[in-house]
């Protein structure tokens, strides 16, 4: 039995209500209790802010594309080494870090859960893979059906039920999460060199558009009851004048969960966009904000992009082509059979850009815009928008409105005309910014319940300790202290133990998957479906038997079983 | 018994639909798999015990012994090369690079000596790929590069291109045209509809005189280009742009001839060319059956796919400096762990004194020409025989391996364990 | 006469790759396939042994008519009789130049080596002759 007692904390844990109440938070096991025995190892939080671990709810973590980054970029791996000390091994890398660079620098941001947003099946390994090298994090990993075969074939002849027996199938045998559309249907059409333009183009041979991929696996998500909803990256990210396609996408989403949201959609940033070209490109954020304020059933992540160099990759093919055609640097793309795709280039973004200056503004836009915190959660997209070392800075920026001024007087002089953010006078505190960096992401994960995001009694005892109090710092002002405080923190706990202190990784760590098996009837499953089973062994390279992911793969196993309707 | 869907571990087709008939502890028949693949699976010249070279004779030790040889070596040595790993599973290489941070030793695999040119042109431009079924259901143009897939792969023709079926091709072996660009007639250039045979060396003029025709700019081609007519290069181009769905398989012979690394950089930007036109894919032929996982683990671990040097503590790669024939030629490493390969019949020979020179120990599970310069070998299970673990097929979908049949060697993995842990405790972790 | 050396990978030094002991891994990798003009050129027969120099030794092959390979130009399969030549050198690529390297062949009455016969020139011990 191990005891931990973290006394005279400041805790802000919003999923109980909680906001900055000086208390004492018991461990024991691994897991919140009531209290704990007078022997148990006693931290002293002396006032500090303390909330639970961050859940990162998007980002791009591990697996096939991310490696392919890191591959395809020494000179990012150049751009961020530390060697090996204590129990932490050698790092490398900025923008795409390897599986410890990303461990140990979440770890000290105080992070403890991460939602891997894009895993294709059949390289399902490969992400379990990394994640055992991610050891200071729980994680997960979103499936890509955004191109499935099987699952448009079924949607062309009406069958909703066909279509979440594939993705209950699917799940289980890739140890996947939650259900991850990517441009749906553009990622078939790029593996011919075409894409979609909306929602209401037809995807080439299959016949069927975005919108009925869409609305269709909504429906099949909560036929199996799925803790998450779907997870959307909308089709159309990044042009001109994209904003329409978003609205529409988001318009074909009824409320069907009382819980959670119907449709989680992700890096809403790169949705935003009005203007009919790169001449008059402009924000939409107001639109797309006041469309989710009336929506509960629908919750965004913001897409942050920050100023500097990163690395982008999507399971968005055709978008990465064309972002390759403006930058003309290097282009990788990894289209995968029967199922998505994958891109990556390297980007940098500057404040000397116009385009560049207005994206920027659209994040931050779209987070006080939205009235309720819990609609929408922060995230770069790591490390689309910018690599998740950036969160502080972004923390600062929607707690401060003279931190923003004076970001916005260094960047493109005529971002002003195009941009609402000027005008924006609001300053989130710090209760919602507990929401958008671990309680909001947990609800919206649908990982509440199984005792992520909150410090409740039976909770794990996941739990980040900021240097700060925040009764002494008015953040509106002292935005280089909120800066300073949530990108070090005093104490991570994992799972009881304390993980990180003060920039330093002090333990191995040892990670936990979780995933989802939704338990289906006998007629409902594909692994006896003699249809899905001959164009299995016909279209696929890889053996039926040979696909689904050995629970060897999973370091700690936790599988989260749900009862569907089929 | 007869174990179905058996995965080959021979080369990068990773081919996963393999039958094994296994009685009383041997294989005794193999279906599906090619000549290379059925010979491995039948392989019986294992060695027995680890053994130590003493003065000029050799004797068997234990497995304890051998390890604790092989701890010490690494944790004596100044600047140690850890070399090899494309011939075993990915669980084991990740061991192999903890031993190498821990030791602050250089790690590299045998990419540096195949495909590790292709990587370094995959690090200036790009990589265009897709996986294999992508090319089988789709694909109504292959294109095969200075690479040799009869006698290298041979199966890479019936499963995924030349003789496969394909969801988008109606006839596929009808409607999907072959076209082979090497400098010899081999037997894969027989069963092409297009030959091109270029003169040794001229892979990059023939590569940049397609992107000029494809560029709309023929008139600047000469009458040959390399041996190879304007004629020909013209049909070529137009062969490309007016398919669907094009794929490019390239080889060796772009990566240890000439250019090296500009002639993949040139056919990548090819392609990436082609790919404004219409879908245009290229991708390596990868050779040992998980060097792609050597490469796959080194990156996530390291941030680098080979040739990592960790002497600073942290990862440092530079190709032609940190690599593993680079530093044996320079006499640079003090000793050598060899794992899953067999540098010995594959290294120039000035690497070879060198590596009579120092402590060698091989975890590999024949005797090999490697075997004459180590003071230990410990042989091993073979993964996919009576190992199993992950591989990584050549466009990147990792496979479990199974094992067939049981026997009293312990994996790779368990081996590198053992030494991992006596280094730790000697370094007090 | 000087000539252009390839490597590359036949089938039988695959099937013999783990059975490197073998006569037949030791056949296969010291054949030097060549244009058969060329080996009119210097006399030889289907068979006959050849001396092949390169930039850092030599070494011991046998000479096999191949259609596969143009005039000037000889293939031989991968292995130690090959890299018995092959210079070291990678011009900072980690990569030697297994496929362009200028060899002298003429006819010899030497015998090949054997594998472990050519690893024991170099300092190393056979194990398994």
């Amino acid at each position: 039995m191990s005891e931990l007692l973290v006394k005279n904390a400041c805790v802000i844990d919003p999923l109980r209500g909680i906001n900055a109440e000086t208390m004492d938070i018991a461990i024991r096991d691994g897991r919140i209790v009531e209290e704990v025995s007078g022997a148990a190892e006693v931290i002293d939080a002396r006032g500090m802010l303390t909330m639970p671990g961050g859940v990162d709810s998007h980002t791009h973590i591990c697996g096939t594309k991310v490696n392919f980054g890191r591959y395809m970029s020494p000179e990012d791996m150049r751009a961020g080494r530390t060697p090996r000390r204590g129990p932490m091994h050698a790092t490398s890398g900025y923008s795409v870090p390897t599986t410890y660079g990303n461990s140990y620098r979440y770890s000290v941001m105080g992070y403890t859960t991460l939602l891997e947003g894009a895993m294709a099946p059949l390289e399902a390994r490969h992400t379990h893979e990394e994640f055992i090298y991610t050891p200071l994090q729980d994680t997960m990993a979103n499936t890509l059906f955004d191109g499935n075969w099987a699952i448009m074939e079924a949607i062309r002849d009406g069958d909703t039920k066909r279509v979440a027996a594939i993705i209950a199938w699917t799940l289980r045998a890739v140890k996947g999460f939650g259900v991850k559309l990517t441009n749906p249907g553009g990622t078939e059409a790029w593996q011919w060199g075409k894409n979609v333009s909306c929602i209401r183009d037809p995807v080439p041979y299959f016949e069927v558009t975005p919108a009925e991929i869409i609305r269709s696996i909504v429906e099949a998500n909560e036929l199996l009851h799925l803790p998450h909803s779907v997870h959307l990256h909308c089709n159309n990210l990044g042009t001109p004048g994209n904003y329409t396609c978003t609205l529409g996408s988001f318009g074909l989403i009824p409320d069907l969960n009382p819980k959670r949201q119907t449709l989680y959609a992700t890096h809403v940033q790169y949705h935003a966009y009005g203007g009919s070209g790169w001449k008059d490109f402009c924000s939409k954020s107001e639109p797309i904000a006041n469309f989710v304020n009336m929506r509960p059933q629908i919750v965004i992540d913001m897409g942050q992009v920050m100023f500097g160099r990163t690395t982008t990759m999507t399971a968005d093919g055709p978008m990465e082509f064309n972002l390759y055609r403006l930058h003309h640097d290097k282009w990788s793309n990894h289209d995968v059979e029967l199922e998505t795709g994958s891109g990556i280039i390297p980007v940098v973004y500057r404040r000397k850009n116009l385009v560049n200056s207005i994206m920027w503004a659209i994040g931050l836009e779209l987070a006080l815009l939205t009235k309720s915190p819990w609609q929408c959660l922060l995230t770069t997209d790591n490390p689309n928008g910018a690599p998740f070392v950036k969160y502080p800075e972004i923390i600062a920026l929607l707690m401060s409105k003279r931190y923003r001024d004076a970001e916005f007087a260094t960047v493109h002089p005529d971002t002003g005309s195009r941009v609402p953010l000027p005008a924006i006078e609001r300053e989130l505190d710090w209760y919602e910014i507990a929401v958008m960096t671990r309680a909001g992401q947990a609800k919206a994960l649908g990982i509440q319940e199984i005792g992520k995001g909150h410090l409740g009694p039976g909770a794990y005892a996941d739990v980040a300790v900021y240097p700060i109090r925040i009764d002494d710092v008015d953040p509106s002002v002292d935005y280089q202290k909120v800066i300073e405080a949530f990108g070090q923190t005093e104490y991570t706990i994992k799972r009881g133990r304390v993980v990180a202190r003060r920039g330093e990784c002090v333990v191995d760590g040892s990670n936990a998957t979780f995933w989802v098996k939704p338990r289906v009837s006998e007629a409902y499953d594909m692994g006896k479906d003699p249809d899905f089973i001959e164009k299995f062994d016909r279209y696929y390279t890889v053996r039926m038997r040979n696909y689904p992911v050995q629970e060897e793969y999973l370091n700690r196993n936790r599988c989260i079983e749900t009862e569907a309707e089929i | 018994m007869i174990v179905k869907d058996a995965v080959c571990p021979f080369c990068g087709c990773l081919c996963d639909d393999i039958e094994v008939e296994v009685e009383g502890g041997r294989v005794v028949a193999v279906t599906n798999a090619c000549e290379l693949g059925t010979t491995k699976f039948m392989g019986e010249k294992r060695m027995k015990n680890p053994i130590l070279r003493d003065g000029n004779q050799w004797k068997e030790i234990t497995c304890d012994e051998a390890v604790r040889y092989a701890a010490d070596m690494l944790l004596d040595a100044e600047r140690p090369l850890l070399y090899g790993w494309s011939g075993t599973h990915g669980e084991a290489q990740c061991v192999g690079v903890h031993m190498a941070e821990l030791v602050r030793g250089v790690i590299d695999n045998t990419s540096s000596v195949c495909h590790g040119p292709s990587i370094l042109a995959i690090q200036e431009v790009g990589h265009p790929g897709c996986t294999l079924g992508v090319v089988k259901n789709r694909a109504d143009l292959v294109i095969y590069w200075g690479s040799n897939p009869i006698d290298a792969h041979p199966r890479h023709l019936s499963r995924y291109t030349r003789y496969a079926e394909g969801f988008f091709l109606e006839n596929a072996f009808r409607d999907r045209k072959v076209i082979v660009v090497d400098v010899r007639r081999t037997e894969t250039a027989e069963i092409a509809d297009e030959f091109v045979q270029i003169k040794p060396g001229g892979d990059y003029a023939v590569l940049s005189a397609l992107r000029a025709i494809v560029q709309g700019k023929t008139e600047t081609i000469p009458r040959t280009v390399a041996g190879v007519t304007r004629e020909q290069l013209v049909r070529v181009a137009n062969l490309c742009k007016s398919a669907k769905f094009g794929a490019v398989y390239f080889g060796l012979g772009l990566t240890m001839t000439r250019g090296k690394y500009k002639n993949i950089r040139n056919a990548i930007e090819l392609v990436s060319e082609l790919s404004r036109h219409t879908k245009f894919t290229i991708s390596a032929m990868r050779g040992h059956y998980n060097v792609y996982g050597s490469n796959e683990v080194n990156t996530w671990m390291t941030g680098y796919p080979f040739g990592i040097d960790f002497s600073r503590g942290i990862a440092f790669y530079n190709p032609g400096e940190t690599t593993a024939v680079d530093i044996l030629a320079r006499k640079e490493c003090d000793a050598a762990l060899i794992v899953g390969s067999d540098p010995a019949a594959h290294f120039p020979r000035r690497c070879l004194e060198h590596l009579s020179e120092i402590p060698v120990v091989q975890l590999d599970p024949y005797p090999n020409a490697t075997t004459a310069f180590c003071n230990v070998q410990i042989p091993v299970a073979v993964t996919g025989i009576d190992a199993e673990g992950t591989a990584y097929r050549m466009d990147g979908v990792p496979i479990r391996t199974r094992k067939v049949l049981s026997s009293d060697y312990l994996s790779d993995r368990e081996v590198l364990l053992q030494m991992y842990t006596l280094m730790q405790e000697a370094k007090g972790q | 006469m000087t000539y252009l050396m390839l490597t590359g990978r036949t089938v039988n030094q695959g099937v013999t790759v783990e059975n490197k002991t073998s006569a037949e891994y030791a056949a296969e990798t010291s054949t030097c396939f060549m244009h058969e003009f060329d080996m009119l050129e210097l006399g030889l027969d289907n068979g006959d042994t050849i001396r092949v120099t390169g930039p850092c030794g030599e070494v011991v092959m046998r000479a096999v008519m191949s259609e596969e390979v143009g005039m000037g130009t000889v293939f031989v399969p991968y292995g130690p009789y090959a890299n018995h030549v092959v210079a070291a050198d990678t011009h900072s690529t980690g990569m030697p130049d297994f496929k362009s390297h200028q060899v002298e062949i003429e006819p010899t009455d030497e015998e090949p080596k054997r594998v472990h016969e050519l690893m024991e020139d170099l300092g190393g011990l056979a194990y398994d002759r």
